[in-house]
């Protein structure tokens, strides 16, 4: 996958230019010294690479691996959640029982799991389920590991606990890095998670960890504002009837820090999330940081139906305005990037340009489509 | 930050200093045996020490003065030191004279030891001459380097306490320049030469020195109470408390460490018990006096001040508590002749005034706090504890930054004063808090709380001021200052000084006003600001002359008056507290405040100190309460005030008042039963009071506990609390019908009750579980009528009213929650909802500004809802901004892409710009 990723900052900038109004672009000469001046801010835009690209054919596949607990509340609980993310998936995103992979110790599973169990979340199970979805999936697609439990350890020490002989973020790691030509998410929210989590960084992968220090040991509360956040979209911040991994990550990481405050306890747990690679777990990305960037396009579904997204049956002067929508709503993204290059006034008044003649376009497009008006 | 930075870097700085300079091992005073020698066979001067250091101090008087030889000079000191401790000091002065001949300089060290006790005993002049002699003799005047470290300490000490200080200064740097040089060695002289550091403002120095001191001898017990009380000095109670448990677990009979610990704990047996061991020690009966004088025992107080100083005549202390409580009763001729009494021997102390400042601050009289902690400082420019007494004081009368200028000088001399340090740390926090104003109250409070208490805050304030203004006939100066604290520990320090304040909520000063935010509380918020605002009121008719139990009572009287559902509800303690004999008379209210051992000792004083102005207001009329108050504030004996108001004698108040509670428990009729245990709560009655009974019910197995409860009824029918736990069991095992009967008949015998649970909070889940709203609701209705602090109920009234398009219900419960708590997102929404409702657009624009406030899950939709109020309110420049701040995050967002369009629209030029 890693050999067709090629950056083309250059390309990006002249079409993210192209879509600002007239008014906003600058002289030629100044063009020139403009992109040198970004180009580090747009050299960590996604926008210039091909992961999460979502090509019309691509399918996304998930993988829930549930490991065995002791109590009947700490079992029921993490039941409880595979199960929820599992009929969340079939129910909000357009997962179907074939696109998910669900492995559970099967002592724990409950009296009803119905047909949603596909394996024994042992070593065996783990690396069957891997190397059957290895077979089906193809290149574009993306591949979410969902990972529940009970984690340990430090550094290379640092396991999830499955049943039998525990599994090293290192193992771990050769199972996913076979996935070389698929876009891959990994959401571990087990204690302990940040050592075996490190180890799964990698360039184009989001990595989610619901802690950032080998001191966080506890058991989080994070899964369950992640598999909130998904619930009848609730983490969909910008509207877009889609939920990014950014999303769900802040959405969680909010509710979490509500919830110790609460409480009245400590925050025994800081959610981070990597998606450049360099294993440093981010805990606020997002616009200013190094992390996010990927995990803001990374989305847990396929594109949803409304004004934003869907081409189908659209005339051709919809389909002018439809893309002078994307090039706007893009526009509107790189401005954001540049938050900083401007001056408060200044920044707005570019913003309000792009959003009014955002929304003016998409009056117009309702005005002529008005079945896509939601 | 700057100033936290750099107090944090002392104090570690501080506390590093002895680990930095410990220098292993000083020698000891006296020598031990040697090894494998019979204790007993060995000389006296070991054991004597042994005998002194265990508390055996008639023995080790004894066997100290047999010493002989080399060792007659420290057996003699051993004698006096152990004379002294039982509070013989003339046997102790005598051994000491007997040996020395006519020249002081050929025993410095007894005759030191001399001075010493001479000054116990009020004779400076004596002391000093004695020492004057020694330093003379030994040719050391000026050059005093052959005189003992002890000698040139005390002899300093003496100095400074007859306001010679600049002549003490060479002494004193002698003393350490001898510890620079390595020439100290005893543990002892270690002690001193920390002593002498202390009394050259160098505190870090000290505290090492104390350190290495008790390093070098852990039973060095002077060294350890020494420590202890520049540990005391500096508000540091909890390393002073450690220094003095520490002495005496080596001597549970050392006196001085036992007076230290009461100082800190304020325990009345310890200082009996110090007594017992030496009837004549003058700082155990200051002490000793000084607790008697704030419970209001003053005539016990005087008994042993009195004592003390017919033993003392110079005792400082013994003498500015007397000179303090005859200034706070302006009885100046009394004032000024103890004033003389220290100028005589201590001319221009600081101390003394700085003494006089303490008990006026303690006392909540501020203004003359200010003025003698400025007199203390004019008498002593370098005696930093009164600059961080004239801070502290100042900003209680909301002078903040004429106090905080003093702190900081306090603090620059003093790093190691606790009170100044949290003080200023607390301004830290100040710097990055919100001013609002009202037209009475100036207001600092967090940025969170600015946005979303403040709207509700100051509307409540206005009112307050108003409708008690008005009934009181008496307008307080103004601003009156509100802090508002989002931290308990920041509340705690700007109150007191120190981070533990106990159960405390809110805190009057008279002119100002602390209270902690009511995002940290789950009680009623409001009703605290009422009581607390009460106070302003009452201190300020008196010039803070008000004893406390008046103006508690009437803060939590005036509560009620408030709301009808405010204050407080407790039938049962009323009953129970008469059943127990547990009334006090009016003399002892005060103490009972001040003498609490416990919340619920406390909370019973709140609860009481209401009853009797209840009683009042109900016998005689407000007026007579407010003619009350007027009294307090002239001087006067409390018995002329009661005849004077009620003409009755205070016995006859007294009595009166129990005939009222007889009267009130027969009105009451329930029975108590003496197992059960009275409601528990916490921040003095403001939250609510957890049955306690009920919820220990919970331990049993509920067939017993039914057949319990029904044999308590067979006896006693009215007994309250059997017919609720048997509600709460029958509940429990959902058997709803029998449950609602004895609920019923609880709430009849006692319809008041607000204790949790209650028998209207279980008959209102009896009927949610049977799916009966209506009666649901109703029994919340009911239990709203007496409890002030539960919103999820109010919610849900609130709720109910909406759906049913009753909007003055509606707006009542939201207030009721809100009252409770205004952080929650549910009832904004709620009150966003009734807005949008009656087309109420501003208050809908407080709403959804507040939602957006608290939204922490989607604040696009949160801006976008809150440009649509903003639209709906003709504001459509605010509207814009709101709606491209959402559009920024969610570009797509249709809602919000609509709103921008109506905003451009709807902007007049003039809002544009």
């Amino acid at each position: 996958m890693s050999v067709h990723r090629i950056l083309l900052a250059g390309a990006a900038l002249t079409c993210a230019l192209a879509a600002l109004p007239a008014q906003a672009q600058l002289p030629r000469v100044l063009l020139f010294l403009a992109f040198l001046a970004v180009q580090p801010v747009l050299a960590q835009l996604p926008l210039e690479s091909d992961y999460f690209l979502e090509a019309p054919d691509s399918v996304k596949h998930a993988v829930i691996v549930v490991g065995p607990s002791v109590g009947e509340e700490n079992i029921s609980q993490f039941r409880q959640w595979g199960y929820s993310l599992h009929d969340i998936l079939v129910r909000d995103y357009g997962y179907s029982t074939d696109t998910i992979t669900l492995l559970h110790d099967p002592d724990e599973a409950g009296p009803n799991p119905g047909n949603r169990l596909d394996g024994t979340s042992d070593r065996a199970g783990i690396e069957e389920a891997f190397a059957a979805l290895l077979s089906r999936v193809s290149d574009g697609d993306q591949v979410t590991v969902y990972l529940i439990g009970h984690g340990s350890g430090e550094g290379e020490e640092a396991k999830f606990n499955i049943i039998g002989p525990d599994m090293t973020g290192a193992e771990f790691r050769e199972i996913l890095d076979r996935f070389e030509r698929q876009d891959m998410v990994v959401i571990n929210t087990t204690s302990a998670s940040y050592g075996f989590s490190t180890f799964l960084s990698s360039e184009g992968r989001v990595v989610i960890s619901a802690t950032r220090s080998p001191s966080e040991k506890f058991d989080p509360v994070f899964s369950r504002y992640f598999i909130e956040a998904l619930d009848g979209r609730a983490g969909d911040l910008d509207k877009n009837n889609r939920v990014s991994m950014l999303e769900a990550f802040n959405y969680a990481k909010a509710n979490v820090e509500q919830w110790y405050e609460e409480q009245g306890r400590l925050a025994s747990e800081h959610a981070g999330l990597d998606d450049n690679g360099d294993s440093r777990f981010s805990l606020g990305p997002g616009m200013d940081d190094p992390d996010g960037r990927l995990a803001e396009i990374a989305y847990i579904d396929a594109a949803a139906p409304g004004v934003a997204n869907g081409t189908e049956n659209l005339s051709g002067q919809a389909l002018e305005l439809k893309t002078r929508m994307q090039q706007l709503e893009r526009s509107v993204f790189i401005l954001r990037g540049r938050k900083s290059d401007y001056l408060e006034q200044d920044y707005w008044r570019r913003m309000e340009e792009l959003l009014v003649d955002l929304a003016r376009t998409t009056a117009r497009l309702i005005e002529l489509n008005p079945e896509l008006n939601p | 930050m700057t100033n936290l930075l750099t107090r944090s870097m002392l104090l570690t700085l501080a506390l590093m200093l002895p680990l930095l300079l410990s220098t292993g091992a000083a020698l000891a005073q006296f020598d031990d045996p040697a090894p494998g020698l019979d204790p007993a066979s060995a000389s006296p001067l070991y054991r004597g020490e042994e005998l002194l250091q265990t508390g055996s101090y008639a023995a080790a008087a004894e066997i100290f003065q047999q010493a002989d030889g080399l060792d007659r000079n420290p057996g003699v000191i051993g004698a006096s030191r152990a004379l002294a401790a039982m509070g013989n000091l003339q046997e102790a002065m005598r051994v000491c004279e007997n040996l020395i001949d006519d020249e002081h300089a050929d025993f410095p060290l007894v005759s030191t030891q001399l001075a010493e006790v001479k000054r116990m005993a009020g004779e400076s002049a004596e002391a000093l001459a004695i020492l004057e002699s020694v330093i003379d003799g030994l040719g050391a005047r000026g050059t005093p380097e052959r005189a003992p470290v002890r000698t040139l300490v005390q002899y300093a000490g003496l100095l400074q306490f007859v306001g010679r200080k600049p002549e003490s200064y060479v002494l004193l740097r002698e003393a350490v320049d001898r510890y620079d040089n390595g020439l100290v060695f005893s543990s002892q002289d270690v002690a001193m030469v920390a002593l002498a550091s202390w009394m050259l403002d160098r505190f870090h120095d000290a505290n090492s020195l104390f350190q290495e001191a008790t390093r070098a001898d852990p039973r060095n017990l002077e060294a350890h109470v020494l420590w202890g009380d520049l540990f005391l000095e500096k508000y540091n109670e909890g390393e002073a408390e450690r220094s003095y448990a520490d002495a005496l677990e080596i001597n549970g009979r050392y006196t001085p460490a036992l007076v230290g610990m009461a100082k800190i704990t304020g325990d009345e047996r310890a200082l009996q018990r110090a007594l017992a061991i030496n009837p004549n020690s003058v700082p155990a009966m200051e002490i000793l006096g000084r607790i008697l004088q704030r419970s209001g025992r003053e005539e016990e107080a005087a008994g042993h001040f009195s004592r003390a100083l017919n033993l003392n005549p110079e005792a400082l202390g013994v003498l500015s508590a007397l000179a303090s409580e005859a200034a706070m009763e302006e009885r100046m001729t009394d004032y000024a002749l103890h004033a003389a009494q220290v100028e005589a021997f201590s001319p221009n102390n600081p101390i003394f005034l700085a003494d006089v400042a303490e008990h006026f601050g303690g006392n909540y009289r501020f203004t003359e706090a200010v003025e003698y902690a400025r007199a203390s400082i004019e008498a002593d420019p370098q005696y930093w504890r009164g600059y961080t007494l004239l801070g502290s004081n100042l900003i209680r009368l909301g002078e903040e930054a004429e106090g905080r200028a003093n702190l900081e000088i306090g603090f620059e001399n003093d790093p190691f004063n606790v009170l100044s340090s949290n003080l200023l740390t607390v301004f830290d926090t100040l710097e990055e808090y919100a001013t609002l104003e009202s037209e009475h109250f100036l207001v600092h409070m967090s940025p969170r709380d600015a946005r979303i208490l403040w709207p509700y805050m100051e509307v409540m304030l206005e009112e307050a001021w108003d409708r008690l203004v008005a009934k009181w006939d008496f307008e307080p100066e103004y601003p009156v200052l509100i802090e508002v604290f989002e931290n308990t520990q920041d509340f705690a320090v700007r109150s007191v000084g120190l981070p533990d304040i106990g159960p405390l909520v809110g805190i009057c000063f008279g002119k100002v006003i602390t209270l902690i935010s009511p995002d940290t509380l789950s009680a009623n918020w409001q009703e605290i600001a009422w009581h607390e605002f009460s106070h302003v009121i009452t201190l300020q008719m008196t010039r803070n002359r008000i004893p406390r139990w008046l103006s508690e009572g009437i803060s939590v009287w005036e509560e009620r008056e408030g709301r009808p559902y405010w204050g407080r509800r407790q039938g049962l303690d009323l009953v129970r507290a008469a059943q127990n004999n547990q009334y006090l008379p009016i003399s002892e209210l005060n103490a009972a405040f001040s003498g609490a051992r416990s919340n619920a000792d406390l909370g019973f004083a709140y609860f009481q100190s209401y009853l009797v102005v209840d009683y009042i207001e109900e016998t005689y009329g407000f007026e007579k309460l407010r003619e009350l108050v007027v009294q307090y504030g002239l001087i006067k004996e409390d018995s002329e005030r009661f005849r004077k108001v009620f003409d009755v004698s205070m016995n006859q108040f007294d009595a009166g008042f129990r005939n009222w509670i007889d009267r009130r428990v027969a009105e009451i009729n329930v029975h108590v039963h003496q197992e059960d245990l009275p409601d528990e709560g916490e921040g003095h009655g403001h939250g609510i009071r957890e049955n306690s009974s009920a919820i220990l019910s919970e331990l049993y197995n509920n067939a017993s506990l039914k057949q319990y409860m029904r044999t308590r009824l067979e006896q006693n029918p009215r007994d309250f609390m059997a017919h609720l736990q048997l509600g709460i069991v029958l509940f429990k095992e959902e058997s709803f019908f029998e449950a609602r009967a004895a609920l019923e008949a609880a709430h009849k015998l006692l319809p008041s009750y607000s204790g949790y649970p209650s028998p209207a909070l279980v008959m209102s889940q009896i009927y949610e579980r049977e799916g009966n709203r209506e009666e649901q609701h109703r029994w919340l209705e009911i239990l709203l009528e007496n409890l002030q602090h539960d919103d999820q109920s109010a919610l849900i009234l609130a709720e109910a009213a909406l759906e049913r398009t009753d909007f003055e219900r509606a707006e009542y419960y939201i207030d009721r929650a809100l009252q409770v708590d205004p952080y929650e997102s549910d009832v904004h929404a709620l009150r966003a909802r009734l807005a949008d409702e009656t087309g109420n657009s501003p208050l809908a624009v407080t709403e959804y500004e507040i939602l957006l406030e608290l939204e922490v899950s989607d604040p696009v939709e949160a801006r976008t809802s809150l440009a649509e109020a903003y639209m709906r309110n003709d504001q459509p420049a605010a509207a814009k901004q709101q709606v491209l701040e959402a559009l920024e995050t969610a570009p797509s967002y249709l809602r919000a892409q609509q709103v921008l369009l109506q905003s451009l629209e709807g902007s007049p030029a003039s809002e544009e710009n």
